[in-house]
Order: structure tokens, then C-alpha cells, then sequence
């Protein structure tokens, strides 16, 4: 392929992920509505279209037609860049996560992935570590107590949850040792997902998820009934939008992420003993992956719906305490498994 | 062996709920539960409450059949309404029965929706009839008159045998 | 003095009083439907019944004369099964719809009813119809099914008002009231059967049907028209006064009250000519404007005139308040002796009974508190000459309508220079003037009137006008009243921005230079009592039948 060949290719991928990925935040506030309503005992939105399709499109013209209040005491710059920053974190990070194996097409072996990075790995989370930024600065610069209160939990709980991640993280790259996410999906061959073989560390990495995209329980930045809001108290229409984008795109991006890491990724166990074409094994690995995405969201509404708000200082001990030697032990039993059954 | 003497408190965690997860199962359980269970929201506009005839909906003035209210005005529904809401002025009629609403308002932003005034009414006039959709834009809209309160008897029929029975 | 024994009570009794009287006036209650104090016995109702011992029946106490030694039972076993039989007899005709009666609430059958009577009626057959609209005179209703024959209207007519118009006729449970062949029940006291009435079966034509009783407030208050005076009760319901009952005063009215009284005085309260707003004439027309604009057009106009050009004319129909800051403000503000009052008298209106023939509340009082001429100044027949001779240019009339006294003064009145009135409706004399206040009525303020023997009453406010809130200065209230709000419109009612002639003095008497400092009624009346006929007195006093005073000559000067 020549240079010119993986331009295009990468643009019409980008084109279709980032589409694709709109949609799926569109849809998945939809869901989330849907999801709290089901768990309440209600009905949720249906009024927009059938059932409330078009609930998100709805949403998102509300806000578009919203005033734009920038705070008097605010910095003006940065707390428009803020939700920027947020969006872009949100949406890059989908790069280097693979969706599938290479596929065939006009003679053309394509990875199904935007950006197949021999750092994949590492990539996510620095960018994701990046995403603190946007709420901090969001808070920092909208000159409201609730906003830098906000602000400064966001960081605190990012720094304390990125190292529970990070060595969990650890665990799984021991056993790929390598570094590309198409790699260890490919190490989870069969029923060798990481999520079997390393629990405590799958456990640790969700959580430490869920606090890294400020989902509840885990939503202390936020925290409405203590900071009205917290970090985004000071903002609205398109602004807020982007900020509320930007959670869901998270949240699709975790999923996507412990998808790859923990559950095998797009791979099917033992799809390949059916002797099915390969034409549509691939679908059926698309759909797979898919599929575990799908589920792994509904993971994060139905803990949503279901979990209440720490309390800061107990978020804190879990993290320190708990979750950190938790992803310690993880490491030493992966590197006990490799030493005993050399995988 | 002091230690010993502590008792278990109520709000301390046992090994098992220390651990988080089986908690969190049982929580995830119970909200899945609910989920998949039927709902029984009424969908409003196009779909309505038909409330039991014990409901206590607006106050309406019987109008007979032969198209004449049943009120004769002796204001004991004004008197016995804890919130003031009904202002009655009696008039003189050639009818058997010589008193009649002259006016006859009830303001609605007033009413508690008590039913005193139904259990009040000497002359089963007075009816809290199984309406519930009351909105006004304004305060003076929230005013109702004869004109809004006089319902035929045969649609409040069904109210007024429950009345009979219990009453 | 003998005593009798009454529930155990031993009570002090006068020599040829009856057990009710007796008891009466010793706070024990006896039933009674047909006995009234001021009427003769009739003894009728039976519902009086009491157990007295050593009596094998039961007697009635209306009736019975009290002896030394009676020891009577009010509460026996014996006597409340009479009272209950008694009630059911009664009730066996009686229509048992209270809903449609207008007496329901201040009725004596319906309250008797809940107190004596068990609250069941074993009757089932058909009960009596009698005629149900019957037009007894030209102001009382009739309703023959609600009447319980106790005669009391009948004794009325005979003993009170002397002029015997009704009677029974037929018999039995047929038994009703009409009125003379040929003849009404027309004469001037007949509403106070209405009151005196037990049932709902004599009825106001004026008030009928108009409101419940428990929705109106009742101030008491002073009627203003006669010099009688008799104590009225004020019945007020969305700030209108409904209607008007007599309340008893020994001393002044008993029971009662003539039907002029009770029909006239109240309407131009309500009426729809009250003056609403100061007005000032600028280019020939009257013009509403705002207080401050008119007491500075009214300081500025009497400061341009000479003190002996200006006269006053007080009112008789004004309160002893009212005519004395009117009397104060003449001599030490503007400094004129020429203050009088227009003494009216009809000599067709008064009667042996109530009425009088000075025709005004107040002509004692505002004699007493100095509204007449001193040696120097002009009286009132004086101030028309001084006008027909441009002596006098400008006059200040108080709640008088000048022109009706005299037709001749209306051509007087415009060769005055400035005239100015104070005025509750409009009249032939606010036409003319140049200067209008709105000045409150008898009915929305407090003050005192003298009637013709000399007993000062006091009035209270029973309607709220813009100067006075009913809640703030402390009016009698209705439950209506109590709980309304601005966005009710029971509540709201209309309200005059009209003032007490007094406070509008003040006002005028402060810009001029000369401070009155009153803030009420009761302190001008404070500053009243260093007249030698008030002295020492206070509201407080006065109570509520009033006080007789010393009015030494001035009384047969003015009823001369």
C-alpha cells in the first residue's frame, strides 16, 4: 500500500468510526434515559418518534437553542477550550482501538482498526489521563466554588485510580508482551480472556473505569445534590453539550477498551473450528465486538441506576487501600501463572 | 477479654459485605428485576385514568333531568369548605323550592378536593365528579361558574349511586 | 328580697317577676319561643315548661309567678321529655328545610332543635300546607309553613307599634296569620317582627335571600336617622352593608327600631354617587385629583381671604368628633366666629313611639362641642345674609347638603368666592362647589353621637374605606374577612378613598400652620372631654348602651 492507499483508508475509517461514534453517544444518553426509566419502574422518553428514537436529536436541539452563560468571573479562553479538550480526548482515543482482524477488500489487507500503534496501549491512557485536564480547567475557570470544588476532585480521583489502572494494565501486558491492542486480542485466543484468567485484575480495571470516566458511583466531580453540578455547574447550552458528549464518548471508549483488554476483544471462541467462510466469520467477529461493547454499556447504566454515590473520603480509601494492592497482587498472580503453566 | 465485651453493631460489616461485590450483585440484581418487570404507567393524553367512583375529582352542581339545578343555595358547602373556596349568593325563584343560586362559584386554586362540600350538601347538589383535568392560564380562569360547574345528573349518574350506597 | 331556688341556685327575685325573668336575670337560660321581656305573656309555646316541686304538673315559666320558697327544676328528667315533646310537636308541621329558609342561623326553632330535642320525628304522614308567599305589608313576607304560632308579631302590632293589624284565623294545625280585612301590616315598626320572629316565617323584602347570616360581620353602630339614636347592629359582607337590626338599649330603643331607620340610612353607604376621590373645579368643570393637590388648592384659597369672610356650616349628621375639630379649626385656625349647624326638623316624622322629629343623629352634640355662633360671629340665618351681601366669600360646608335646606341658597351660593364641602355622595351642593373631600360616612368610622336626651352612643367603622382597613384598625369580622385575600374577589369588595371629616381638618388645619396632632377618633374625643358635658369621659366609658350627660340648657335650645 502505498502512502497515499492508508490516507484514504484511514479517512474513510476515521469518517466511519467518528459517525458511528456520535451516533452510539446519541443513542446511548437515549438509552441511558431508557435504561433508568425501565429500573424505576417508568417508561421513559416517548414522545419524539416511535418509542422516542429521536429523543438525542431532540436533546441536542435543545441545547443548541440554549443561551451561551459565560460566567462574569470566569477565564473566558479556557472555559471555552475546556469542553474542547474533552471532546478531542473522547474521540482520538477511539483510534487505536481495534475492531475487528484485518479484512480483504479490493485486494487490500485492512486492519480494522484506525491506527494500529505498537504503543496502543499506553496511547489510551495517556489520553485519557489528558481528559482530567478538560475538568479540571472546566472548573478551575468558571470562578464558581461548586466548579473548582468539582475541578479538584476530578484530579485527585484521576491520579489515585490511574495507578490501581495502570497496574492492571500491567497484568495484561505481561501475558500479550506487547504493547498493540490487535496483539492482545489476539493473546486471548479462545477462552483465554484476561478476564478469566486474571479476575482480580478485570475487577480492578472496571472500577478503576468507571472512576476515570466519573460514572457513578464514582461521579463525585459532578456530585449534584453537594456541587449542583459540580464541574460543568457554570455551563450551558453547546458547551454543557460537549461536556455531556464527551462522558458518553468516554464511557463507549472504556467500554471499548476493557473489551479488548478483558474479554477477547472481537474474537469469537473457537469460531474457527466451525469452518465458516471467512467473509463472514469477520461479520461475525464485527458483531461480537460489537456486541461485548453493547453489553459492557449497559454494565456501566445498569451500576448507574442501581449504585449510590461514594463519599469522598471512602472513595479514597478504596482507591488507595484497596484498589492499589488489589492490581499489585494481580500482578504477582499473572506473573506466578507464567512462571508455573508458562503460558 | 475486654475486647470481647464489644457487641456486633448494627451498623458494622460483616467479611462477606466488607467485600463489596456480593452487595453490589445483589443491588444490580434487584434493579434488573425491576427492568424486565411490566410497567404500569398510563400513557396520559391518549390514554386516561378512569378513576374509581370513590375519586374525588372537581365539585360539579347537579342538573336534573328536567334541566334545573338541584342547588338551592343554602350555602352550607360555602360554610363547611375548609379553604373558602365556594362563594354562593342565593336568589329568590318561583320554583317549590323558593331559593336559588344566583351565583354560584367555586375558585379552584382554592379547592383542596376534600369532598366536605359533597357531604355537606343537604340536596345531593353538589358532586365531586371524577374530572380531574383542571389547568388555567390565569387566575381569573380558575374561577368556575354556574356555567362550568352545572353537569347533567345522567353523568355523574354512576357517582351519585356510589354516594347512595355509602354515604 | 324573696328567693327561689332555681337548679339549685338560690336566686334573688323582685316581687311579681316570673320564673323566666327571674331566671333571666340571674343568666339562666329557660327556653322559650313565644315570650318576649318587652311583649305581654301569651304562653302559647309551651316549650318554657319547668318542673317546680310541690306543683304536680309541669308549669310554664313564662307565666308563673316566682314565690318565696319555689324550688324549680330546669334540668329535671321530667322536664327535658317535655321540652322534646314540645320540640317534636312543633316540628310535626314546621318544613324541615333549613337549607331554603333565610331564618337558618340565627333561628330559635333551629337552635332549639339541636339543644332540646332528640333529632328524631316519628311523624309520617302528610304534613300541613299552608300558603307560602304571603305579602303582609309593603315590607314583610309571609310563610305560613314556617310559622309555630306564637303570636309574637301579633302582640307587636298590638302593644309596641299600637296598631293592631294581625290576627289568627281558623283553628287547629290550620291555624295562621293574616293581617285586617282591607288593611297591610304597614305600619313604620313593622320589620322588628321580623326580628322578634322565632322561625323564618316573617322575612325583610329587602333582605331576603341576600346572605347567609354567618357570612356577615355585625358592628355595632348607632342609626342615624332620627335623633333617637337607636342602637343598630351593622351587617356587612363584601364590604356592603346588607342590612340593619335594632340592638337592645334600655335606655334608648329597647328591642326596636322603626322601618325608615332600618331601610334609609344604610344606601348611600352603598350607593353608586359616593364621592371616590377629592375634586377641584378648574375651568367651570370638577375635576378628580389627588389629597395632596387638593389640600394645597384648599390651604392656598382660605389663606387669600380676610378671617370674618370665611364661614363654616357644621352638620348634625356629623359625629360630636367631627363638628369639634370643625369648631377648633374655624376659631383657632383660620380665626372666624361665623360657625353654625343646619337644625332640620319634620314635624310629619316623629312619633309617641321612637321616632323624633329632629330628623339628624347629632344636633345635641354639635351644639355641645361649640358649632354655634359665638357673640361676634354670624349664626346661620346671619351667614346667608353675609352672602347675599358678599360679606361672607367663602364657606366650608361638612356633610350638609346647604342647598336642599333653602332653594333660594342655590342662587346664593354662587356669589361665594370658594365653597368648599365635604361630601360622601354627590348632591346639589357638591355641584356647586369648588372644592370637594370625600368624607367618610357614619358607617366607616368611629365617633359619638348625642341624641335628643342627651345619651352619647358611640358609632364603630363597618365598612373599610381606603383610610381604613378592616383587619389593621381593628372592624368586627366576618370568617369571610378573616381569610380572604386580594385575589378574592369576596374579599376585595369596594372600597371609597374616603376620610373621617375630622382627619381631613387635621390635614388642611397642619398645612395652614396650626398641628393637631390626632390619630384617632378616640383622642380627639380625649381633647373633647375638657367640655364641661363630656368631662372625664373616654370610649372606654361609653361601653356599649352609651352614657347620659349634662347637657344643662343647651338640650332645651335645641329641642325647643
Amino acid at each position: 500500500m502505498s502512502i497515499g492507499e492508508v490516507i484514504i483508508f484511514s479517512l474513510i475509517k476515521i469518517l466511519i468510526i467518528v459517525g458511528l461514534l456520535f451516533l452510539t453517544v446519541a443513542y446511548l444518553v437515549y438509552f441511558e434515559r431508557k435504561v433508568s426509566a425501565w429500573a424505576q419502574n417508568r417508561i421513559g422518553p416517548n414522545r419524539v418518534g416511535w418509542k422516542g428514537v429521536l429523543q438525542p436529536f431532540a436533546d441536542v436541539f435543545k441545547l443548541l437553542l440554549k443561551e451561551d452563560i459565560v460566567p462574569e468571573k470566569s477565564d473566558r479562553i479556557i472555559h471555552a477550550l475546556a469542553p474542547m479538550i474533552a471532546l478531542f480526548v473522547a474521540f482520538t482515543t477511539f483510534a487505536v482501538i481495534p475492531f475487528g482482524p484485518d479484512v480483504k477488500i479490493f485486494g487490500y489487507n485492512i486492519p480494522l482498526v484506525v491506527a494500529d500503534v505498537n504503543i496502543g496501549v499506553l496511547f489510551i491512557l495517556a489520553l485519557t489521563s489528558l481528559g482530567v485536564y478538560a475538568i479540571t480547567l472546566a472548573g478551575w475557570s468558571s470562578g464558581s466554588k461548586y466548579s473548582l470544588l468539582g475541578g479538584i476532585r476530578s484530579s485527585a480521583q484521576m491520579i489515585s485510580y490511574e495507578i490501581s489502572m495502570g497496574f492492571s494494565v500491567g497484568g495484561v501486558l505481561l501475558l500479550s508482551e506487547s504493547l498493540r491492542p490487535i496483539a492482545i486480542v489476539q493473546s486471548q485466543s479462545g477462552w483465554m480472556w484476561n478476564a478469566i484468567i486474571q479476575p482480580i485484575g478485570f475487577i480492578t480495571f472496571v472500577v478503576s473505569a468507571f472512576a476515570e470516566t466519573n460514572r457513578l458511583p464514582f461521579d463525585l466531580p459532578e456530585a449534584e445534590p453537594e456541587l449542583v453540578g459540580g464541574f460543568h455547574t457554570e455551563y450551558s447550552s453547546m458547551k454543557f453539550a460537549g461536556f455531556f458528549l464527551s462522558e458518553y464518548a468516554n464511557m463507549t471508549i472504556a467500554s471499548a477498551f476493557i473489551v479488548t483488554l478483558y474479554l477477547g476483544g472481537w474474537q469469537i471462541p473457537y469460531i474457527d473450528l466451525l469452518g465458516l467462510p471467512s467473509g463472514l466469520v469477520i461479520v461475525l467477529q464485527v458483531g461480537a465486538f460489537i456486541f461485548k461493547l453493547v453489553a459492557m454499556l449497559f454494565f456501566f447504566l445498569w451500576i448507574r441506576w442501581s449504585l449510590p454515590r461514594f463519599r469522598y473520603d471512602q472513595l479514597m480509601s478504596l482507591g488507595w487501600k484497596v484498589m492499589f494492592p488489589l492490581s499489585l497482587i494481580n500482578i504477582i498472580w499473572v506473573a506466578l501463572l507464567i512462571m508455573v503453566f508458562g503460558l | 477479654m475486654a475486647l470481647k465485651s464489644i457487641k456486633r453493631r448494627e451498623k458494622d460489616l460483616t467479611f462477606l459485605e466488607k467485600l463489596y461485590i456480593p452487595e453490589i450483585l445483589k443491588g444490580l440484581t434487584l434493579t434488573f428485576k425491576n427492568m424486565i418487570r411490566p410497567k404500569f404507567t398510563f400513557e396520559y393524553p391518549e390514554e386516561k385514568f378512569i378513576p374509581p367512583s370513590s375519586y374525588r375529582g372537581r365539585p360539579v352542581l347537579v342538573e336534573d333531568s328536567n334541566g334545573e339545578e338541584r342547588c338551592v343555595a343554602c350555602g352550607l358547602c360555602s360554610r363547611v369548605c375548609p379553604a373558602l373556596a365556594i362563594e354562593v349568593q342565593a336568589g329568590e325563584t318561583e320554583r317549590e323550592k323558593e331559593r336559588y343560586p344566583e351565583k354560584f362559584e367555586i375558585n379552584m386554586l382554592r379547592c383542596i378536593f376534600c369532598g366536605f362540600c359533597e357531604e355537606v350538601c343537604p340536596e345531593e347538589a353538589i358532586i365531586m365528579s371524577k374530572d380531574y383535568e383542571l389547568a388555567f392560564s390565569n387566575r381569573e380562569d380558575a374561577i368556575y361558574g354556574k356555567d362550568k360547574l352545572l353537569v347533567p345528573i345522567s353523568q355523574i349518574q354512576d357517582k351519585i349511586d356510589f354516594l347512595r350506597q355509602y354515604k | 328580697m324573696p328567693k327561689i331556688k332555681i337548679d339549685n341556685n338560690e336566686i334573688e327575685f323582685k316581687p311579681g317577676q316570673t320564673i323566666i325573668q327571674a331566671a333571666r336575670d340571674n343568666g339562666i337560660d329557660i327556653p322559650h319561643f313565644c315570650w318576649h321581656p318587652e311583649l305581654s305573656i301569651s304562653g302559647n309555646c309551651r316549650i318554657c315548661l319547668v318542673e317546680v316541686e310541690k306543683i304536680p304538673k309541669l308549669v310554664i315559666a313564662c307565666s308563673t309567678i316566682a314565690s318565696e320558697g319555689m324550688v324549680v327544676h330546669t334540668q329535671s328528667e321530667k322536664t327535658i321529655a317535655a321540652r322534646n315533646a314540645v320540640m317534636e310537636f312543633l316540628l310535626i308541621n314546621h318544613p324541615l328545610d333549613c337549607p331554603i329558609c333565610d331564618e337558618a342561623g340565627e333561628c330559635k326553632l333551629q337552635d332549639y332543635a339541636y339543644k332540646y330535642s332528640v333529632g328524631e320525628s316519628r311523624f309520617t304522614e302528610e304534613k300541613v300546607h299552608k300558603q307560602k308567599h304571603v305579602d303582609l305589608g309593603p315590607r314583610v313576607m309571609f310563610d305560613g309553613e314556617r310559622c309555630i304560632s306564637c303570636s309574637r308579631c301579633i302582640r307587636f302590632c298590638d302593644e309596641i307599634a299600637k296598631s293592631p293589624q294581625l290576627t289568627f284565623v281558623q283553628r287547629g294545625d290550620h291555624v295562621t296569620i293574616t293581617t285586617y280585612p282591607g288593611q297591610q301590616m304597614d305600619n313604620p315598626y313593622s320589620m322588628n317582627t321580623i326580628d322578634i320572629c322565632p322561625v323564618g316565617a316573617l322575612t325583610s323584602k329587602d333582605f331576603r335571600f341576600n346572605a347567609r347570616v354567618w357570612d356577615m360581620s355585625a358592628t355595632k353602630s348607632v342609626c342615624p336617622g332620627c335623633s333617637r339614636g337607636c342602637n343598630t347592629e351593622v351587617w356587612v359582607r363584601d364590604n356592603k352593608i346588607l342590612r340593619l337590626t335594632p340592638r337592645y338599649n334600655p335606655q334608648v330603643n329597647s328591642y326596636w327600631m322603626c322601618d325608615h331607620g332600618r331601610l334609609n340610612t344604610f344606601r348611600f353607604v352603598n350607593a353608586e354617587d359616593r364621592i371616590d376621590s377629592p375634586q377641584l373645579r378648574r375651568e367651570g368643570q370638577l375635576i378628580k385629583v389627588g389629597w395632596d393637590e387638593a389640600f394645597a388648592e384648599a390651604v392656598s384659597r382660605i389663606k387669600s381671604f380676610a378671617k370674618d369672610e370665611v364661614a363654616f356650616i357644621g352638620s348634625a349628621y356629623a359625629t360630636c368628633e367631627d363638628n369639634y375639630i370643625l369648631a377648633k379649626f374655624a376659631r383657632s385656625v383660620v380665626g372666624s366666629s361665623n360657625i353654625d349647624f343646619v337644625r332640620r326638623a319634620d314635624n310629619n316624622f316623629g312619633d309617641d313611639i321612637l321616632k323624633q322629629n329632629d330628623i339628624t343623629p347629632n344636633s345635641l352634640g354639635a351644639e355641645l362641642v361649640g358649632v354655634s355662633p359665638s357673640k361676634s360671629g354670624l349664626g346661620i340665618e346671619g351667614i346667608k345674609k353675609g352672602i347675599k351681601e358678599k360679606r361672607i366669600k367663602a364657606l366650608y360646608v361638612i356633610k350638609e347638603d346647604f342647598i336642599n335646606v333653602d332653594p333660594e341658597i342655590e342662587n346664593m351660593l354662587s356669589k361665594l368666592d370658594l365653597l368648599i364641602v365635604h361630601a360622601s355622595n354627590q348632591s346639589k351642593t357638591t355641584s356647586v362647589a369648588d372644592i370637594i373631600f370625600p368624607a367618610a360616612t357614619y358607617a366607616e368610622k368611629n365617633g359619638t353621637f348625642v341624641n335628643f336626651e342627651g345619651t352619647i352612643q358611640r358609632i364603630r367603622p363597618a365598612v373599610s374605606t381606603v383610610d381604613a382597613d378592616r383587619a389593621l384598625d381593628g372592624f368586627e369580622m366576618s370568617r369571610l374577612d378573616k381569610f380572604g385575600t386580594s385575589f378574592d374577589r369576596w374579599a376585595r369588595g369596594t372600597k371609597h378613598d374616603a376620610k373621617a371629616t375630622w382627619k381631613i381638618l387635621t390635614s388642611l388645619a397642619g398645612l395652614l400652620g396650626h398641628k393637631m396632632k390626632f390619630k384617632m377618633a378616640e383622642e380627639v374625643f380625649e381633647e373633647m372631654a375638657s367640655i364641661e358635658a363630656f368631662k372625664g369621659l373616654t370610649y372606654d366609658d361609653l361601653g356599649e348602651h352609651g352614657v347620659k350627660i349634662k347637657t344643662g340648657n343647651v338640650e332645651e335650645k335645641v329641642n325647643a
